[in-house]
């Protein structure tokens, strides 16, 4: 067992106290508070006028997938030609030796759910891992955790001979393979015993609500395309990326939907980020939304979450809900709230010692730890 | 028309920061520090607020790669040929384009517009204000005021195969080809009998007597050392674009005292010359006396996002004067500028900021812009 003391700590679903105590004990939280007594002989790390957080929780990542200058070699996030490829699994396509993952424990992310990407309209299955590990399999917090879908530009430019040409041809093809596996399904429940297939499989985890369906929508009218059709089908969904929700605020706040907002300070690539403003956590979270911080890396580079974090709190966004954004509210929308997300008592050790107060780019992340190991230290510059 | 802003917490950048105020009359500074305010001055009260010089985005793709459109706003990178010294950026460069917009909104005053790298020699650059107007021309302050070339793996992954260049030496190939051409062309050109008039070569004729520096894109630390080789050959005039891998040359730049406009720093490893990127690396060059400022290569990183590059340059290790003077008055000489703009001194163009708080830190936000003099946003009017 293990004390860190002294420090101010942000538990998330808690109040933050100064001169707390967290007693860590084989990769869990055994106890946290500002009364906890130390037990006699336990070794203690002083963080006296240090801040510790949760480990941050990224919803949208493509670690160990693609990017960080290892070309198209290593391009594993979309299978092609699509557009469905619903029976793929992004476990088969992650690399823990892929640095990607240590830019996460850098940039202070202890838990990713890794996305296939968005060049099909079904792209797979995502999973949540622990950002630290050499086996993938064991790294794996839940999985699966989602079907990925997409809409707007990045399905139409696929290359295959099925893949869609416009926004209703890949609304078409969702609708399709829900309602072909829905068919599946039925011929399964009455002993009909259809040929397996593995992709109707997966989106008969989304009908019966076992995963959610995780759909890709930047721009307005894809958003709202993406209720349509999930509500048509009643199935658990959330919005990746939601670049246009603040103009729909009031629409999405009634829904109590969750939106995985980002990648933060980027800048407008392509058409349907062309409203992509900066207040828009912020308007999505006083509209009711529940906002989740997400890279989407490598689109902003997860060493950079916590300053994305700092730009949306500074564009309105308040301070305990940016910080939850950042730790619970992706844990829950991912479904490992259960472990992580928040500092408490049976959780595991996933914590942050920052210089100081968080957002702040002169108070850098000192120590990340994932299960009570130190898994990043910061050189002293 | 005279502007006084006053009772600020002054960053003039070449001088030491203090409590003061700022005369402004015909777009220029008058007065520093202590100042008097005339009766008909316009004033605005900083009310202890920091204000800094203009920041300048020193290598910068506005209007060449417009925000939030495909294809039709790409115009930065003349692909039909990887020798292309005859494209310039004022006939690529839409004024219109929203960046400037969000520029003017950050305190970003200035910026060098650069063609891209796909060509060996990709054409001439300009350095604009980001002054609101529909005439490109209206927005420049030096042309040309350099000629973009590349190193490194974009042009051979362009090119390629196909048509060449398809490797590293293929690149220095090219360039060194077209440069000697250059050469001659010039020379004959003295000559009683001149050749007939080539554009290509034209173009050429500023960079091979090192009128205008040849600025040119390289990250990995072979192509820096490329790119000096071949500036030595040819006795050019020359800056570093990108420099990602800079710290492991970092004597050698210091020494030579070569100009680097580093970034963009805050995006990952996005290709495989771009390895060692991160602000930790940008720090120890900088603590080798390299003379660089930082750059985002808008819209890699957005461009208004440059006072978030300082900020982490500092968490890194850098004094905060250091970091601030690496988008102002660095950037400033970078692009052939440091005597007009990026420091807060008497006689210098009026392109200042009015910060809500620290300048470098992630809340606050540009209050007031001005350019030449002139009021171009205030965030009280904005709704930001």
């Amino acid at each position: 067992m293990r004390a860190y003391i002294g420090a101010r700590i942000y538990p998330v679903d808690a109040p933050p106290f100064d001169d707390g105590v967290m007693l860590v004990d084989d990769g869990h939280i055994q106890e946290v508070g500002a009364d906890v007594r130390v037990p006699d002989g336990v070794e203690t790390v002083d963080l006296s006028g240090r801040v510790v957080i949760p480990g941050m929780v990224d919803a949208h990542s493509h670690a160990g997938m693609w990017g960080d200058g290892e070309g198209d070699a290593s391009r594993d996030g979309n299978e092609r030609p699509g557009p469905i490829a619903a029976d793929v699994d992004a476990v088969d396509s992650v690399n823990p030796h892929h640095r990607s993952f240590a830019s996460c424990r850098e940039g202070g992310v202890t838990s990713v759910m890794i996305h296939p990407g968005s060049g099909n309209a079904i792209g797979g299955l995502c999973f949540a891992a622990k950002t630290r590990g050499e086996i993938v399999d064991d790294m794996v917090i839940r999985a699966p955790t989602g079907l990925k879908g997409a809409l707007g530009e990045n399905p139409k430019r696929g290359s295959g001979k099925d893949s869609p040409k416009t926004r209703m041809g890949t609304a078409a093809l969702i609708r399709d393979y829900f309602a072909r596996a829905a068919e599946y399904g039925r011929k399964k429940d009455a002993d009909k015993d259809p040929d397996p297939d593995a992709g109707f499989e997966n989106a008969l985890r989304v009908l019966r609500g076992e995963i959610p369906f995780r759909v890709h929508a930047h721009r307005a009218d894809d958003i709202v395309t993406a209720t349509r059709l999930c509500e048509a089908l009643d199935i658990r969904y959330n919005i990746e990326h939601c670049t246009d929700g603040y103009l729909l605020a009031e629409f999405l706040g009634h829904r109590e939907l969750t939106a995985h907002v980002g990648p933060g300070l980027s800048s407008r690539g392509k058409v349907e980020v062309a409203n992509r403003d900066e207040r828009n956590a912020a308007l999505l979270h006083a509209a009711g939304v529940r906002v989740c911080l997400v890279t989407d890396h490598p689109f902003l580079d997860v060493r950079y979450l916590m300053a994305y974090g700092g730009v949306a709190h500074k564009h309105g966004l308040p301070f305990d809900a940016t910080l939850r954004a950042l730790t619970l509210t992706p844990a829950e929308s991912i479904g490992i709230a259960d472990r992580v997300g928040s500092l408490a008592k049976g959780k595991d050790a996933d914590f942050l010692v920052l210089a100081g107060e968080p957002f702040r780019y002169r108070s850098p992340i000192l120590s990340t730890f994932v299960e009570g190991e130190e898994v990043y230290t910061r050189q002293q510059p | 028309m005279m502007l006084a802003i006053t009772n600020a917490r002054l960053h003039p950048v070449s001088s030491p920061a203090g409590r003061g105020g700022l005369l402004i009359e015909d777009g220029r500074i008058l007065e520093v520090g202590d100042i008097r305010v005339p009766e008909t001055a316009e004033v605005i009260d900083a009310r202890g607020r920091p204000v800094t010089p203009g920041i300048i985005e020193a290598h910068c793709h506005a209007g060449l790669s417009e925000e939030g459109i495909g294809w039709e706003g790409n115009d930065g990178n003349e692909r039909s040929d990887p020798m292309t010294p005859h494209v310039r950026a004022i006939d690529g460069a839409n004024p219109e384009d929203k960046a400037f917009r969000f520029f003017r909104e950050a305190g970003i005053t200035a910026s060098q517009l650069t063609p891209g790298s796909a060509n060996i020699i990709g054409g001439e650059q300009l350095v604009a204000k980001s002054v609101e107007t529909v005439f490109i021309d209206e927005m420049v302050v030096l042309r040309p005021s350099g000629m973009k070339a590349a190193l490194g793996e974009n042009p051979k992954r362009v090119y390629g195969a196909s048509r060449g260049p398809a490797t590293r030496m293929g690149n220095a190939a090219v360039m060194r080809k077209w440069l000697t051409r250059a050469r001659r062309y010039a020379e004959k050109s003295n000559a009683q009998d001149p050749p007939d008039f080539d554009m290509v070569l034209a173009a050429l004729l500023p960079v091979v007597r090192g009128e205008i520096p040849l600025r040119i894109h390289c990250h990995r630390a072979d192509d820096i050392r490329t790119a000096l080789r071949i500036a030595d050959e040819y006795a050019l005039d020359i800056s570093l674009e990108h420099v990602t891998q800079g710290h492991l040359v970092a004597d050698l730049l210091a020494e030579r005292a070569v100009p680097c406009a580093v970034g963009p720093s805050m995006v990952h490893e996005a290709k495989v010359e771009m390895r060692g990127n991160g602000f930790e690396n940008v720090a120890r060059m900088h603590r080798a006396g390299v003379r660089m400022c930082l750059t985002n290569d808008h819209p890699v990183v957005h461009g208004r996002n440059l006072p978030a590059a300082a900020g982490m340059l500092q968490a890194a290790g850098v004094s905060f004067d250091d970091a601030l003077e690496s988008i102002t008055r660095a950037a400033a000489e970078h692009v052939g500028l440091g005597e007009r703009i990026g420091s807060l001194e008497p006689g210098k163009d009026a392109d200042v900021v009015v910060w809500s708080g620290d300048p470098l830190d992630a809340r606050s936000f540009c209050d007031v812009t001005v350019i030449d003099g002139l009021v171009v946003y205030r965030r009280e009017e904005s709704g930001c």
